[in-house]
């Protein structure tokens, strides 16, 4: 990806604010720059790639046309608890073992479905005391799906265009029709 | 070098000065100006000009680093603050952070502050009711605290008066309980809210469910216009700071009102020490500041001192006032000064749902929040088992679920989808607490401050009243919810220290006797006249509606009677 791009992806989904990736990129390095936590250029790529499953490119962008991943980085160095962030680390060792494990390969090269099996048989283990999914396994991918789906949802694509924000509504209707559209 | 100490005396002399800049030294400000006096504002804090110093006031969600959220580093080093359900990414700069203004808290307050020009008036939630003749006649009927020395007959006009410069929206109710004002309209109930309200009527001869009164334009006057406010925009964003003015802060309203007189001087970063008493004059004779950049202490000069530096500063700022004549704080020959502190109980909520009126939704949002059940416990008799009563909050919403279970494309629509959910009804307490001589502030003998003053100490606590008020809050509430068919009832208390209400009043109390009290029924110190107290310092009791509007109303009256008697010699 062209540096000029990742900026001005950046700025889209950060709104021109704050965060500068560290722009003299080597090898290994990841491209995010933060605080607490480090992370390598593969394990980057990893989130990035998950994140880009929980909210794929369909007709509409999806997680790394937003950058999304860059997203749960910045909520994940800035807004969880020491504890919080040492279980992602852990735990994103762990999906990679347990991902080599199950297909043989790595997650990037497993297909959609896959990669969504693969996931929802982490969010669909409801078992605290479950055996299959450690608890920094389950904290790791809570993390990148509660901030991708955050980052998402709060991104200005998904507010200007999948749902109208108002900043200024100028009105208030406290009796407002409302009839439940049938689902499809 | 004589001549050049003449003129500085001559250039730190006032005819008045006023003691904070929130929401009520902001009408301090005003009324005094507007009157003619040359007046000073001293803002501990920094200057927080109407538009321009509101910097997240236009942002989108999207444009915050973390979506609202604040760091937790910032959490973590802010434990009392972060309590404030305001204090997020938007609002964090306009309150005080834990570290920068310590205090001892001999038992846990949470004192919520905000240092600037504006202060608190830039973070309220903006209701604003008139308390009634049962709330100045309370502790006379029930036998605590003491009595007040004025009725709701004295303070009235000055409501109607403070009412109409400021803004404020309502209905004409026709309740004893909560007297009508000069209204501008009422945002009005929604379908839930209106079917409550009904249902309550017709089942409770003394209970009621209004559209809750605040300060917004809802549409405005051509003296607000002259303040340079306009219409509320109903953005819901109001503890950012409004750049329409939509809602009454100081900030919007009183100070640049002041300031346009010509006759304000505005002076932020003075934190005051104390107030200097001239033993020969038998009155105060000006103000001793610390400017909080230069660290420069410097005196100022003043025939009339008004003191609102929010309740328990106020209390600091006096108790720190000291001479021979007043050896345990300003005016203080009762001995209350900082005793019977009280403050309002938030403690309790219930939450429900309600299947019925699905036909109807939103549109657009409700500044004043929903409905307002005004006090209906023991008004017109004592009727518990516990002294005065409570307030509720009462607003009736739906939301669009937006469900995040799965990945990939079917994630990707149902966050799209048109899926609103039922109503969802909500409540919170508001309770009267009793002002108690055990419920105190005081200075520490050892702790001081950046400045060199010496820290608040802070003694407040619930009573078993509280107790009691709050059960039968959690036991009427529900009644009332099932009775009108909601479902899914879920009622809570928690254990929350005092402070977190922002409603903390007293200290300073009104009343008739100088012994028992340390303000009369003007505010002025029975012992300085010209000094007075209109902030919520001066409380005899607390009654359970939010307090600001009570504030500027003792204030602009305070100010008239102040200059009326400067002008008859009489200070």
């Amino acid at each position: 990806m062209h540096r000029r791009t990742v900026i001005k992806n950046l700025a889209l989904v950060i709104g021109g604010a704050v965060l500068l990736p560290a722009c003299h990129r080597t090898e290994g390095k990841a491209f995010v720059a933060l605080k607490n936590v480090d992370i390598s250029a593969d394990q980057e790529k990893l989130v990035s790639d998950i994140a880009e499953t929980i909210i794929p490119k369909t007709a509409t962008p999806g997680a790394k046309d937003l950058n999304l991943h860059l997203f749960v980085f910045k909520m994940l160095d800035d807004c969880y608890k020491k504890e919080d962030q040492q279980a992602f680390v852990t735990g994103m060792g762990q999906f990679a073992d347990v991902v080599k494990n199950k297909y043989d390969k790595p997650f990037s090269d497993l297909s959609q479905k896959q990669r969504e099996e693969m996931l929802l048989s982490i969010e669909n283990d409801k078992d605290e005391k479950s055996t299959i999914n450690s608890k920094e396994l389950k904290s790791f991918y809570g993390i990148i799906k509660s901030q991708t789906v955050n980052g998402y949802v709060t991104s200005k694509y998904f507010m200007t265009k999948q749902v109208v924000y108002e900043l200024v509504p100028g009105r208030y209707n406290a009796r407002f029709p409302y009839k439940q559209k049938q689902s499809a | 070098m004589a001549n050049l100490n003449i003129d500085s005396v001559k250039d730190r002399t006032f005819d008045a000065i006023v003691i904070g800049s929130g929401m009520s030294g902001g009408w301090a400000a005003k009324e005094l100006t507007d009157k003619g006096l040359k007046t000073l504002i001293l803002e501990r804090g920094r200057d927080v000009k109407h538009i321009k110093d509101y910097p997240t006031t236009n942002m989108y969600p999207w444009e915050f680093e973390h979506r609202g959220e604040l760091p937790v580093a910032i959490k973590e080093a802010n434990p009392i603050v972060n309590r404030c359900y305001a204090f997020g990414e938007d609002a964090a700069h306009f309150f005080v952070k834990d570290n920068d203004h310590p205090y001892v808290q001999e038992k846990p307050f949470d004192w919520i502050r905000g240092y600037q020009v504006g202060g608190k008036s830039l973070l309220w939630a903006r209701q604003t009711q008139r308390w009634s003749e049962f709330d100045f006649e309370g502790p006379a009927r029930d036998g605590f605290a003491v009595d007040w020395p004025i009725r709701y007959k004295d303070i009235a006009p000055w409501y109607s008066y403070v009412e109409k410069f400021a803004g404020i929206s309502g209905n004409m109710d026709g309740l004893a309980e909560l007297p009508d004002g000069e209204f501008l309209p009422a945002f009005p109930l929604n379908a839930v809210e209106t079917y409550f309200s009904n249902h309550v009527k017709s089942k409770y001869s003394n209970r009621h469910v209004i559209s809750a009164r605040c300060a917004h334009l809802s549409k405005p006057n051509q003296i607000h216009l002259d303040q340079g406010r306009v219409q509320c925009q109903e953005r819901i964003l109001c503890q950012r700071g409004c750049p329409f003015g939509g809602y009454f802060s100081a900030n919007a309203s009183t100070i640049p009102w002041a300031l346009k007189s010509g006759h304000a001087t505005l002076r932020p970063f003075s934190v005051v020490q104390e107030i200097i008493y001239d033993e020969k004059k038998g009155k105060a004779s000006g103000v001793r500041i610390i400017d909080t950049n230069t660290k420069e202490a410097i005196e100022y000069y003043a025939d009339i001192i008004f003191v609102n530096a929010a309740a328990l500063n106020t209390n600091l700022v006096l108790l720190n006032s000291t001479s021979h004549r007043f050896p345990n704080g300003l005016g203080n020959d009762s001995g209350v000064l900082g005793k019977y502190v009280a403050f309002h109980n938030y403690s309790a909520h219930i939450g429900a749902e309600y299947d019925g009126e699905k036909e109807w939704t939103t549109d657009g949002r409700n500044p004043a929040g929903g409905g307002y059940i005004p006090r209906f416990r023991n008004v017109y008799k004592q009727e518990t088992n516990f002294l005065r009563g409570y307030a509720s909050g009462f607003s009736a919403y739906r939301y669009q679920q937006r469900p995040w279970d799965g990945v990939g494309a079917g994630l990707k629509d149902n966050l799209v989808k048109d899926n609103l959910s039922g109503w969802k009804v909500g409540s919170h307490m508001m309770g009267e607490t009793i002002p108690k001589e055990t419920n105190y502030v005081a200075l520490d003998k050892t702790l001081k401050d950046q400045w060199g003053i010496p820290q608040l100490k802070i003694s407040v606590d619930y009573d078993d009243n509280d107790e009691k008020m709050k059960k039968d809050y959690v036991e009427q509430l529900t009644e009332m919810f099932t009775s009108a068919g909601f479902t899914n009832i879920k009622a809570s208390t928690d254990n929350r220290a005092p402070g977190l209400d922002i409603h903390e009043m007293g200290g300073a109390r009104m009343g008739n006797d100088p012994k028992t009290s340390v303000l009369n029924k003007w505010n002025q110190m029975h012992a300085v006249k010209n000094v007075f107290v209109t902030d919520g310092a001066c409380m005899t009791s607390t009654s359970c509606q939010n307090p600001s509007l009570t504030y500027m109303a003792f204030t602009a009256r305070a100010a008239d009677y102040a200059v009326s008697e400067m002008k008859k010699g009489n200070i």
